[in-house]
């Protein structure tokens, strides 16, 4: 029998790099199908062909028996075939209702949209689906990652695909979020739709697929059932001969050392009288349902404006009115942001000056940088948490997600800065790397930095993190050690009290 | 703000309170209150100078005075919302009031038909420019910054100085009033008529949606080379409608006063609230941009001081206008992420 979409031998290659050298693909209408492996695998170019966004240079693809050759994303959904990239398309001075039906308004007699029309459209696809609730008379620009993460999703689906590609569609969702696309993607696919799903989690894949597909360095390496088969198989085709465990081992580096004090630090009304201790050499995880307070207080620690309360780094009481001042020096913090292609990176700029940008000062006399210093400090970066570019002077855009992250954690230590801020800084990313940035957090935690580090994937704070605060409401609901730590406890503290309300 | 998955014991999803939408409202339309506030307090000061500002008689007059600029900041507007910029309006201008000084003749067709050659003349210096900038991929300012100088030179070559002249009956059309109304304000009229439906079109939706963001927009199906022909296309169209009003009042042709109009028809835009990076703002504050300067050129002309004023004032307005709009937006930013 042959499934929906069939592929065989497909290649793609830009310029000398071969990103896809032969992948096979066959999936069957009416499953969740999931598509692994780790981030320069290959899965995004495959799906990117499989949307009409990139053409391949050779092999072949059919759906529904016939060929499939689309020159352009219009060709792919005119198959049948909606994708939710991890790069959004949405239009952000548009609003919701306008992206959804972008190019396909409908239209009145005078040729102009007709609003009430596709506001109708857009609540009766809501409701079919059970999304959150979003205004679709809101510009895109106002929502959050989630929001906006939710709305590509609404976007897609309005084309009503029989298959519906979703590329790590939950890496910006909270848990509940999460758990209503899992439920979606089940469903379409009871209704006869193929979905075709990324992600990094495997939980989730475990969770809702029926088969799964393992990429690994531009080729298809395994296809399994999902009962067929166990995680420690797939983490091991994924990963190819490197077998490293994704958590390292945790020995407690924590000193009695308060490194971050925070006292009563409130904003607005989404975070309230907020305390914290942060010890040196502690790794100190932060949780919470999407829009409990974690991001208020993060930006509130890095200086963005609205923040009362009190901060004490390294014993001194610190004002943090700006990024610039939460930076300065020796006892200043770094931040790993939320987004890191927009806040995080200069995309067109190259590694080398993504690395120095913040600390250009420090090799530049009468403003003229010292070339020599700057070089040896960005290679011995480069190679101390391996990053995978051509030269310092690959632009960092073209960078795989891993290796962007990897910049940026590169720049953040290059401040010297001894208060680490992680926000969701494995958002996206795939498990080699995964594994090589918690191992860089024990490590710099026994080094004696402090770090505070927030994730929306809970198995994460669980085993990286020292202690963890759960916050609820913007308010400390509490803080779980030792057998405590669990995702279990978690999520007990982060929603009971919310549901006796 | 969050999503959430509906349920009563969701903070997140509750609704924001009253109050705060309210704020949320204020700010976002804040890049169009601010010239609105700028408008009337200008008014209140000159109308306390002068008698008789809030009649029928001044707005056709400052209707009449401001209109080439209205038309010209139009297809200005239409470009900065694709995220462009046209300075060869300039020269569509120049040439348009010298083609019509030195072609119209006496005979009413003749000049009929030149007038539909200047505007189809002032669509396809568009396409040009709009063609150049797809295929070579050049910056809008270089591209529009050469057509303006070759059409400038053109309209020197057939002109050299101001002169020539036009029929009556066209020039009648610049003076002529219906129930009290100036045909300046009539066409100011149908000016906005035109852009409440252009801006509700696929085709408006996508220029704005283009110049907020590019690449989503092309990954959406909007063609580069389409949209960008479209956009400079309909800038010229109406450089070309506002030398062809231009010549209603001055009666003459001039291959230089083009130049006069290209800054300020970016500056009633930016006054207006639109922004230079495309994809926000509309034709309504741009009016009001190009009202607001009218009413400056008004005030240094009774305050009797020397007219070198205008420009000073108008730079500081302008100032203001991008001074206030970007607080408002910051404070945005803070107050809704």
């Amino acid at each position: 029998m042959t499934g929906l979409v069939a592929a065989s031998a497909v290649t793609k290659r830009y310029g000398g790099i071969t990103a896809l050298s032969r992948a096979d693909f066959s999936a069957e209408a009416g499953e969740v199908h999931a598509l692994l492996g780790e981030n320069g695998a290959g899965k995004s170019t495959f799906i990117q062909i499989l949307a009409g966004v990139v053409r391949p240079d050779g092999g072949s693809i059919t759906v529904g028996g016939e060929p499939y050759r689309p020159r352009n994303p219009q060709e792919g959904q005119a198959a049948g075939i909606s994708a939710v990239f991890q790069e959004l398309s949405l239009i952000p001075d548009l609003t919701v209702e306008e992206n959804i039906w972008f190019r396909r308004e409908p239209l009145s007699a005078a040729r102009t949209v007709r609003t009430q029309a596709m506001r109708q459209a857009t609540l009766d696809l809501f409701e079919r689906h059970r999304f959150p609730p979003i205004r679709p008379e809101q510009e895109v620009r106002q929502l959050t990652l989630a929001e906006r993460q939710v709305v590509e999703i609404a976007k897609a689906l309005s084309r009503d695909p029989k298959i519906l590609i979703l590329d790590e569609a939950t890496s910006a969702l909270a848990p509940r979020e999460t758990e209503w696309l899992l439920g979606l993607a089940q469903d379409l696919a009871r209704a006869g739709t193929l979905v075709v799903y990324i992600s990094h989690r495997l939980g989730e894949v475990r969770q809702i697929a029926d088969r799964i597909t393992v990429f690994r360095n531009g080729a298809t390496v395994a296809a399994y059932r999902t009962g067929e088969v166990d995680d420690e198989t797939i983490i091991a085709d994924m990963l190819g001969r490197r077998m490293d465990r994704l958590y390292p081992e945790r020995h407690p580096t924590a000193t009695d050392r308060i490194a971050l004090k925070v006292r009563g630090l409130s904003v607005d009304h989404r975070l309230a009288d907020f305390d914290l201790d942060l010890k040196e050499g502690e790794v100190l995880g932060v949780a919470g349902l999407q829009g409990h307070g974690q991001r208020e207080l993060f930006q509130a620690l890095f200086g963005f404006g609205g923040a009362k309360g009190s901060i004490e780094l390294w014993g001194k009481p610190k004002v943090i009115s700006s990024p610039r001042q939460a930076l300065s020096g020796r006892d200043g913090l770094a931040l790993v942001p939320e987004d890191r292609r927009n806040h995080g990176l200069l995309l067109a700029k190259s590694v080398r000056e993504n690395l120095t940008l913040s600390v250009i000062s420090r090799f530049t006399r009468f403003g003229i940088t010292d070339q020599k210093r700057e070089r040896a400090l960005v290679d011995d970066m480069i190679a101390a948490l391996k990053i995978k570019a051509g030269s310092p002077e690959q632009a960092a855009g073209t960078l795989s997600g891993g290796n962007q992250q990897k910049v940026i954690f590169g720049k953040m230590l290059l401040t010297e800065a001894r208060v680490l801020l992680l926000y969701d800084p494995t958002r996206g990313i795939d498990v080699g790397t995964k594994g090589e940035i918690f191992q860089l957090m024990r490590d710099l935690a026994a080094k004696g930095y402090a770090i505070l580090f927030y994730s929306s994937d809970l198995a994460e704070l669980v085993h990286v993190a020292d202690r963890v605060a759960v916050l609820r409401n913007g308010r400390l609901a509490a803080i779980l050690a030792g057998a405590d730590n669990s995702e279990r406890q978690i999520l007990r503290a982060a929603m009971i009290e919310t549901r006796a309300a | 703000m969050s999503v959430a998955t509906a349920g009563p014991d969701d903070r997140s999803a509750a609704p924001l309170r009253p109050a705060s939408i309210w704020k949320a409202r204020l700010i976002d339309r804040a890049s169009l209150i601010i010239p609105c506030v700028m408008l009337v307090a200008l008014l209140a000061v000159y109308g306390s100078m002068r008698e008789g500002v809030f009649s029928l008689d001044e707005l056709n007059l400052d209707t009449a005075a401001a209109m080439t600029l209205i038309l010209a900041a139009t297809g200005q507007t239409i470009v900065l919302l694709r995220g462009g910029i046209d300075l060869s309006i300039g020269g569509t201008i120049s040439l348009g009031t010298v083609l019509a000084a030195t072609r119209f003749g006496d005979d009413p067709l003749q000049a009929v038909l030149w007038a539909v050659l200047i505007v189809v003349l002032g669509g396809l210096v568009g396409l040009v420019n709009g063609v150049l900038i797809t295929v070579l991929r050049l910056q809008p300012f270089l591209v529009t910054l050469a057509t303006w100088s070759i059409l400038s030179g053109t309209a020197l070559l057939i002109l050299p100085t101001d002169g020539g002249s036009l029929p009556g009956g066209w020039m009648r059309f610049g003076s002529a009033s219906w129930l009290g109304l100036a045909s300046s304000v009539w066409l100011l009229v149908l000016l906005i008529g035109f852009w409440l439906w252009f801006k509700r079109t696929r085709t408006g939706i996508a220029i704005r949606a283009t110049g907020s963001n590019e690449r989503s927009a092309f990954l959406s199906g909007v063609s580069p080379l389409r949209i960008n022909i479209q956009t400079y296309a309909l800038s010229g169209i109406f450089a070309a409608l506002a030398a062809l009003y231009l010549t209603t009042q001055t009666g003459a042709g001039s291959p230089t006063i083009g130049k006069d109009y290209i800054l300020p028809s970016v500056a009633a835009a930016v006054i207006g609230g639109i922004s230079l990076f495309g994809g926000r703002g509309g034709l309504i504050g741009t009016i009001i941009g190009a009202y607001i300067l009218t009413i400056i050129g008004n005030l240094v002309f009774v305050l009797s001081i020397s007219s070198y004023w205008q420009p000073i004032v108008s730079g500081i307005i302008l100032l203001a206008a991008v001074l206030a709009s970007s607080l408002a937006e910051k404070s945005a930013r803070r107050s809704l992420t």
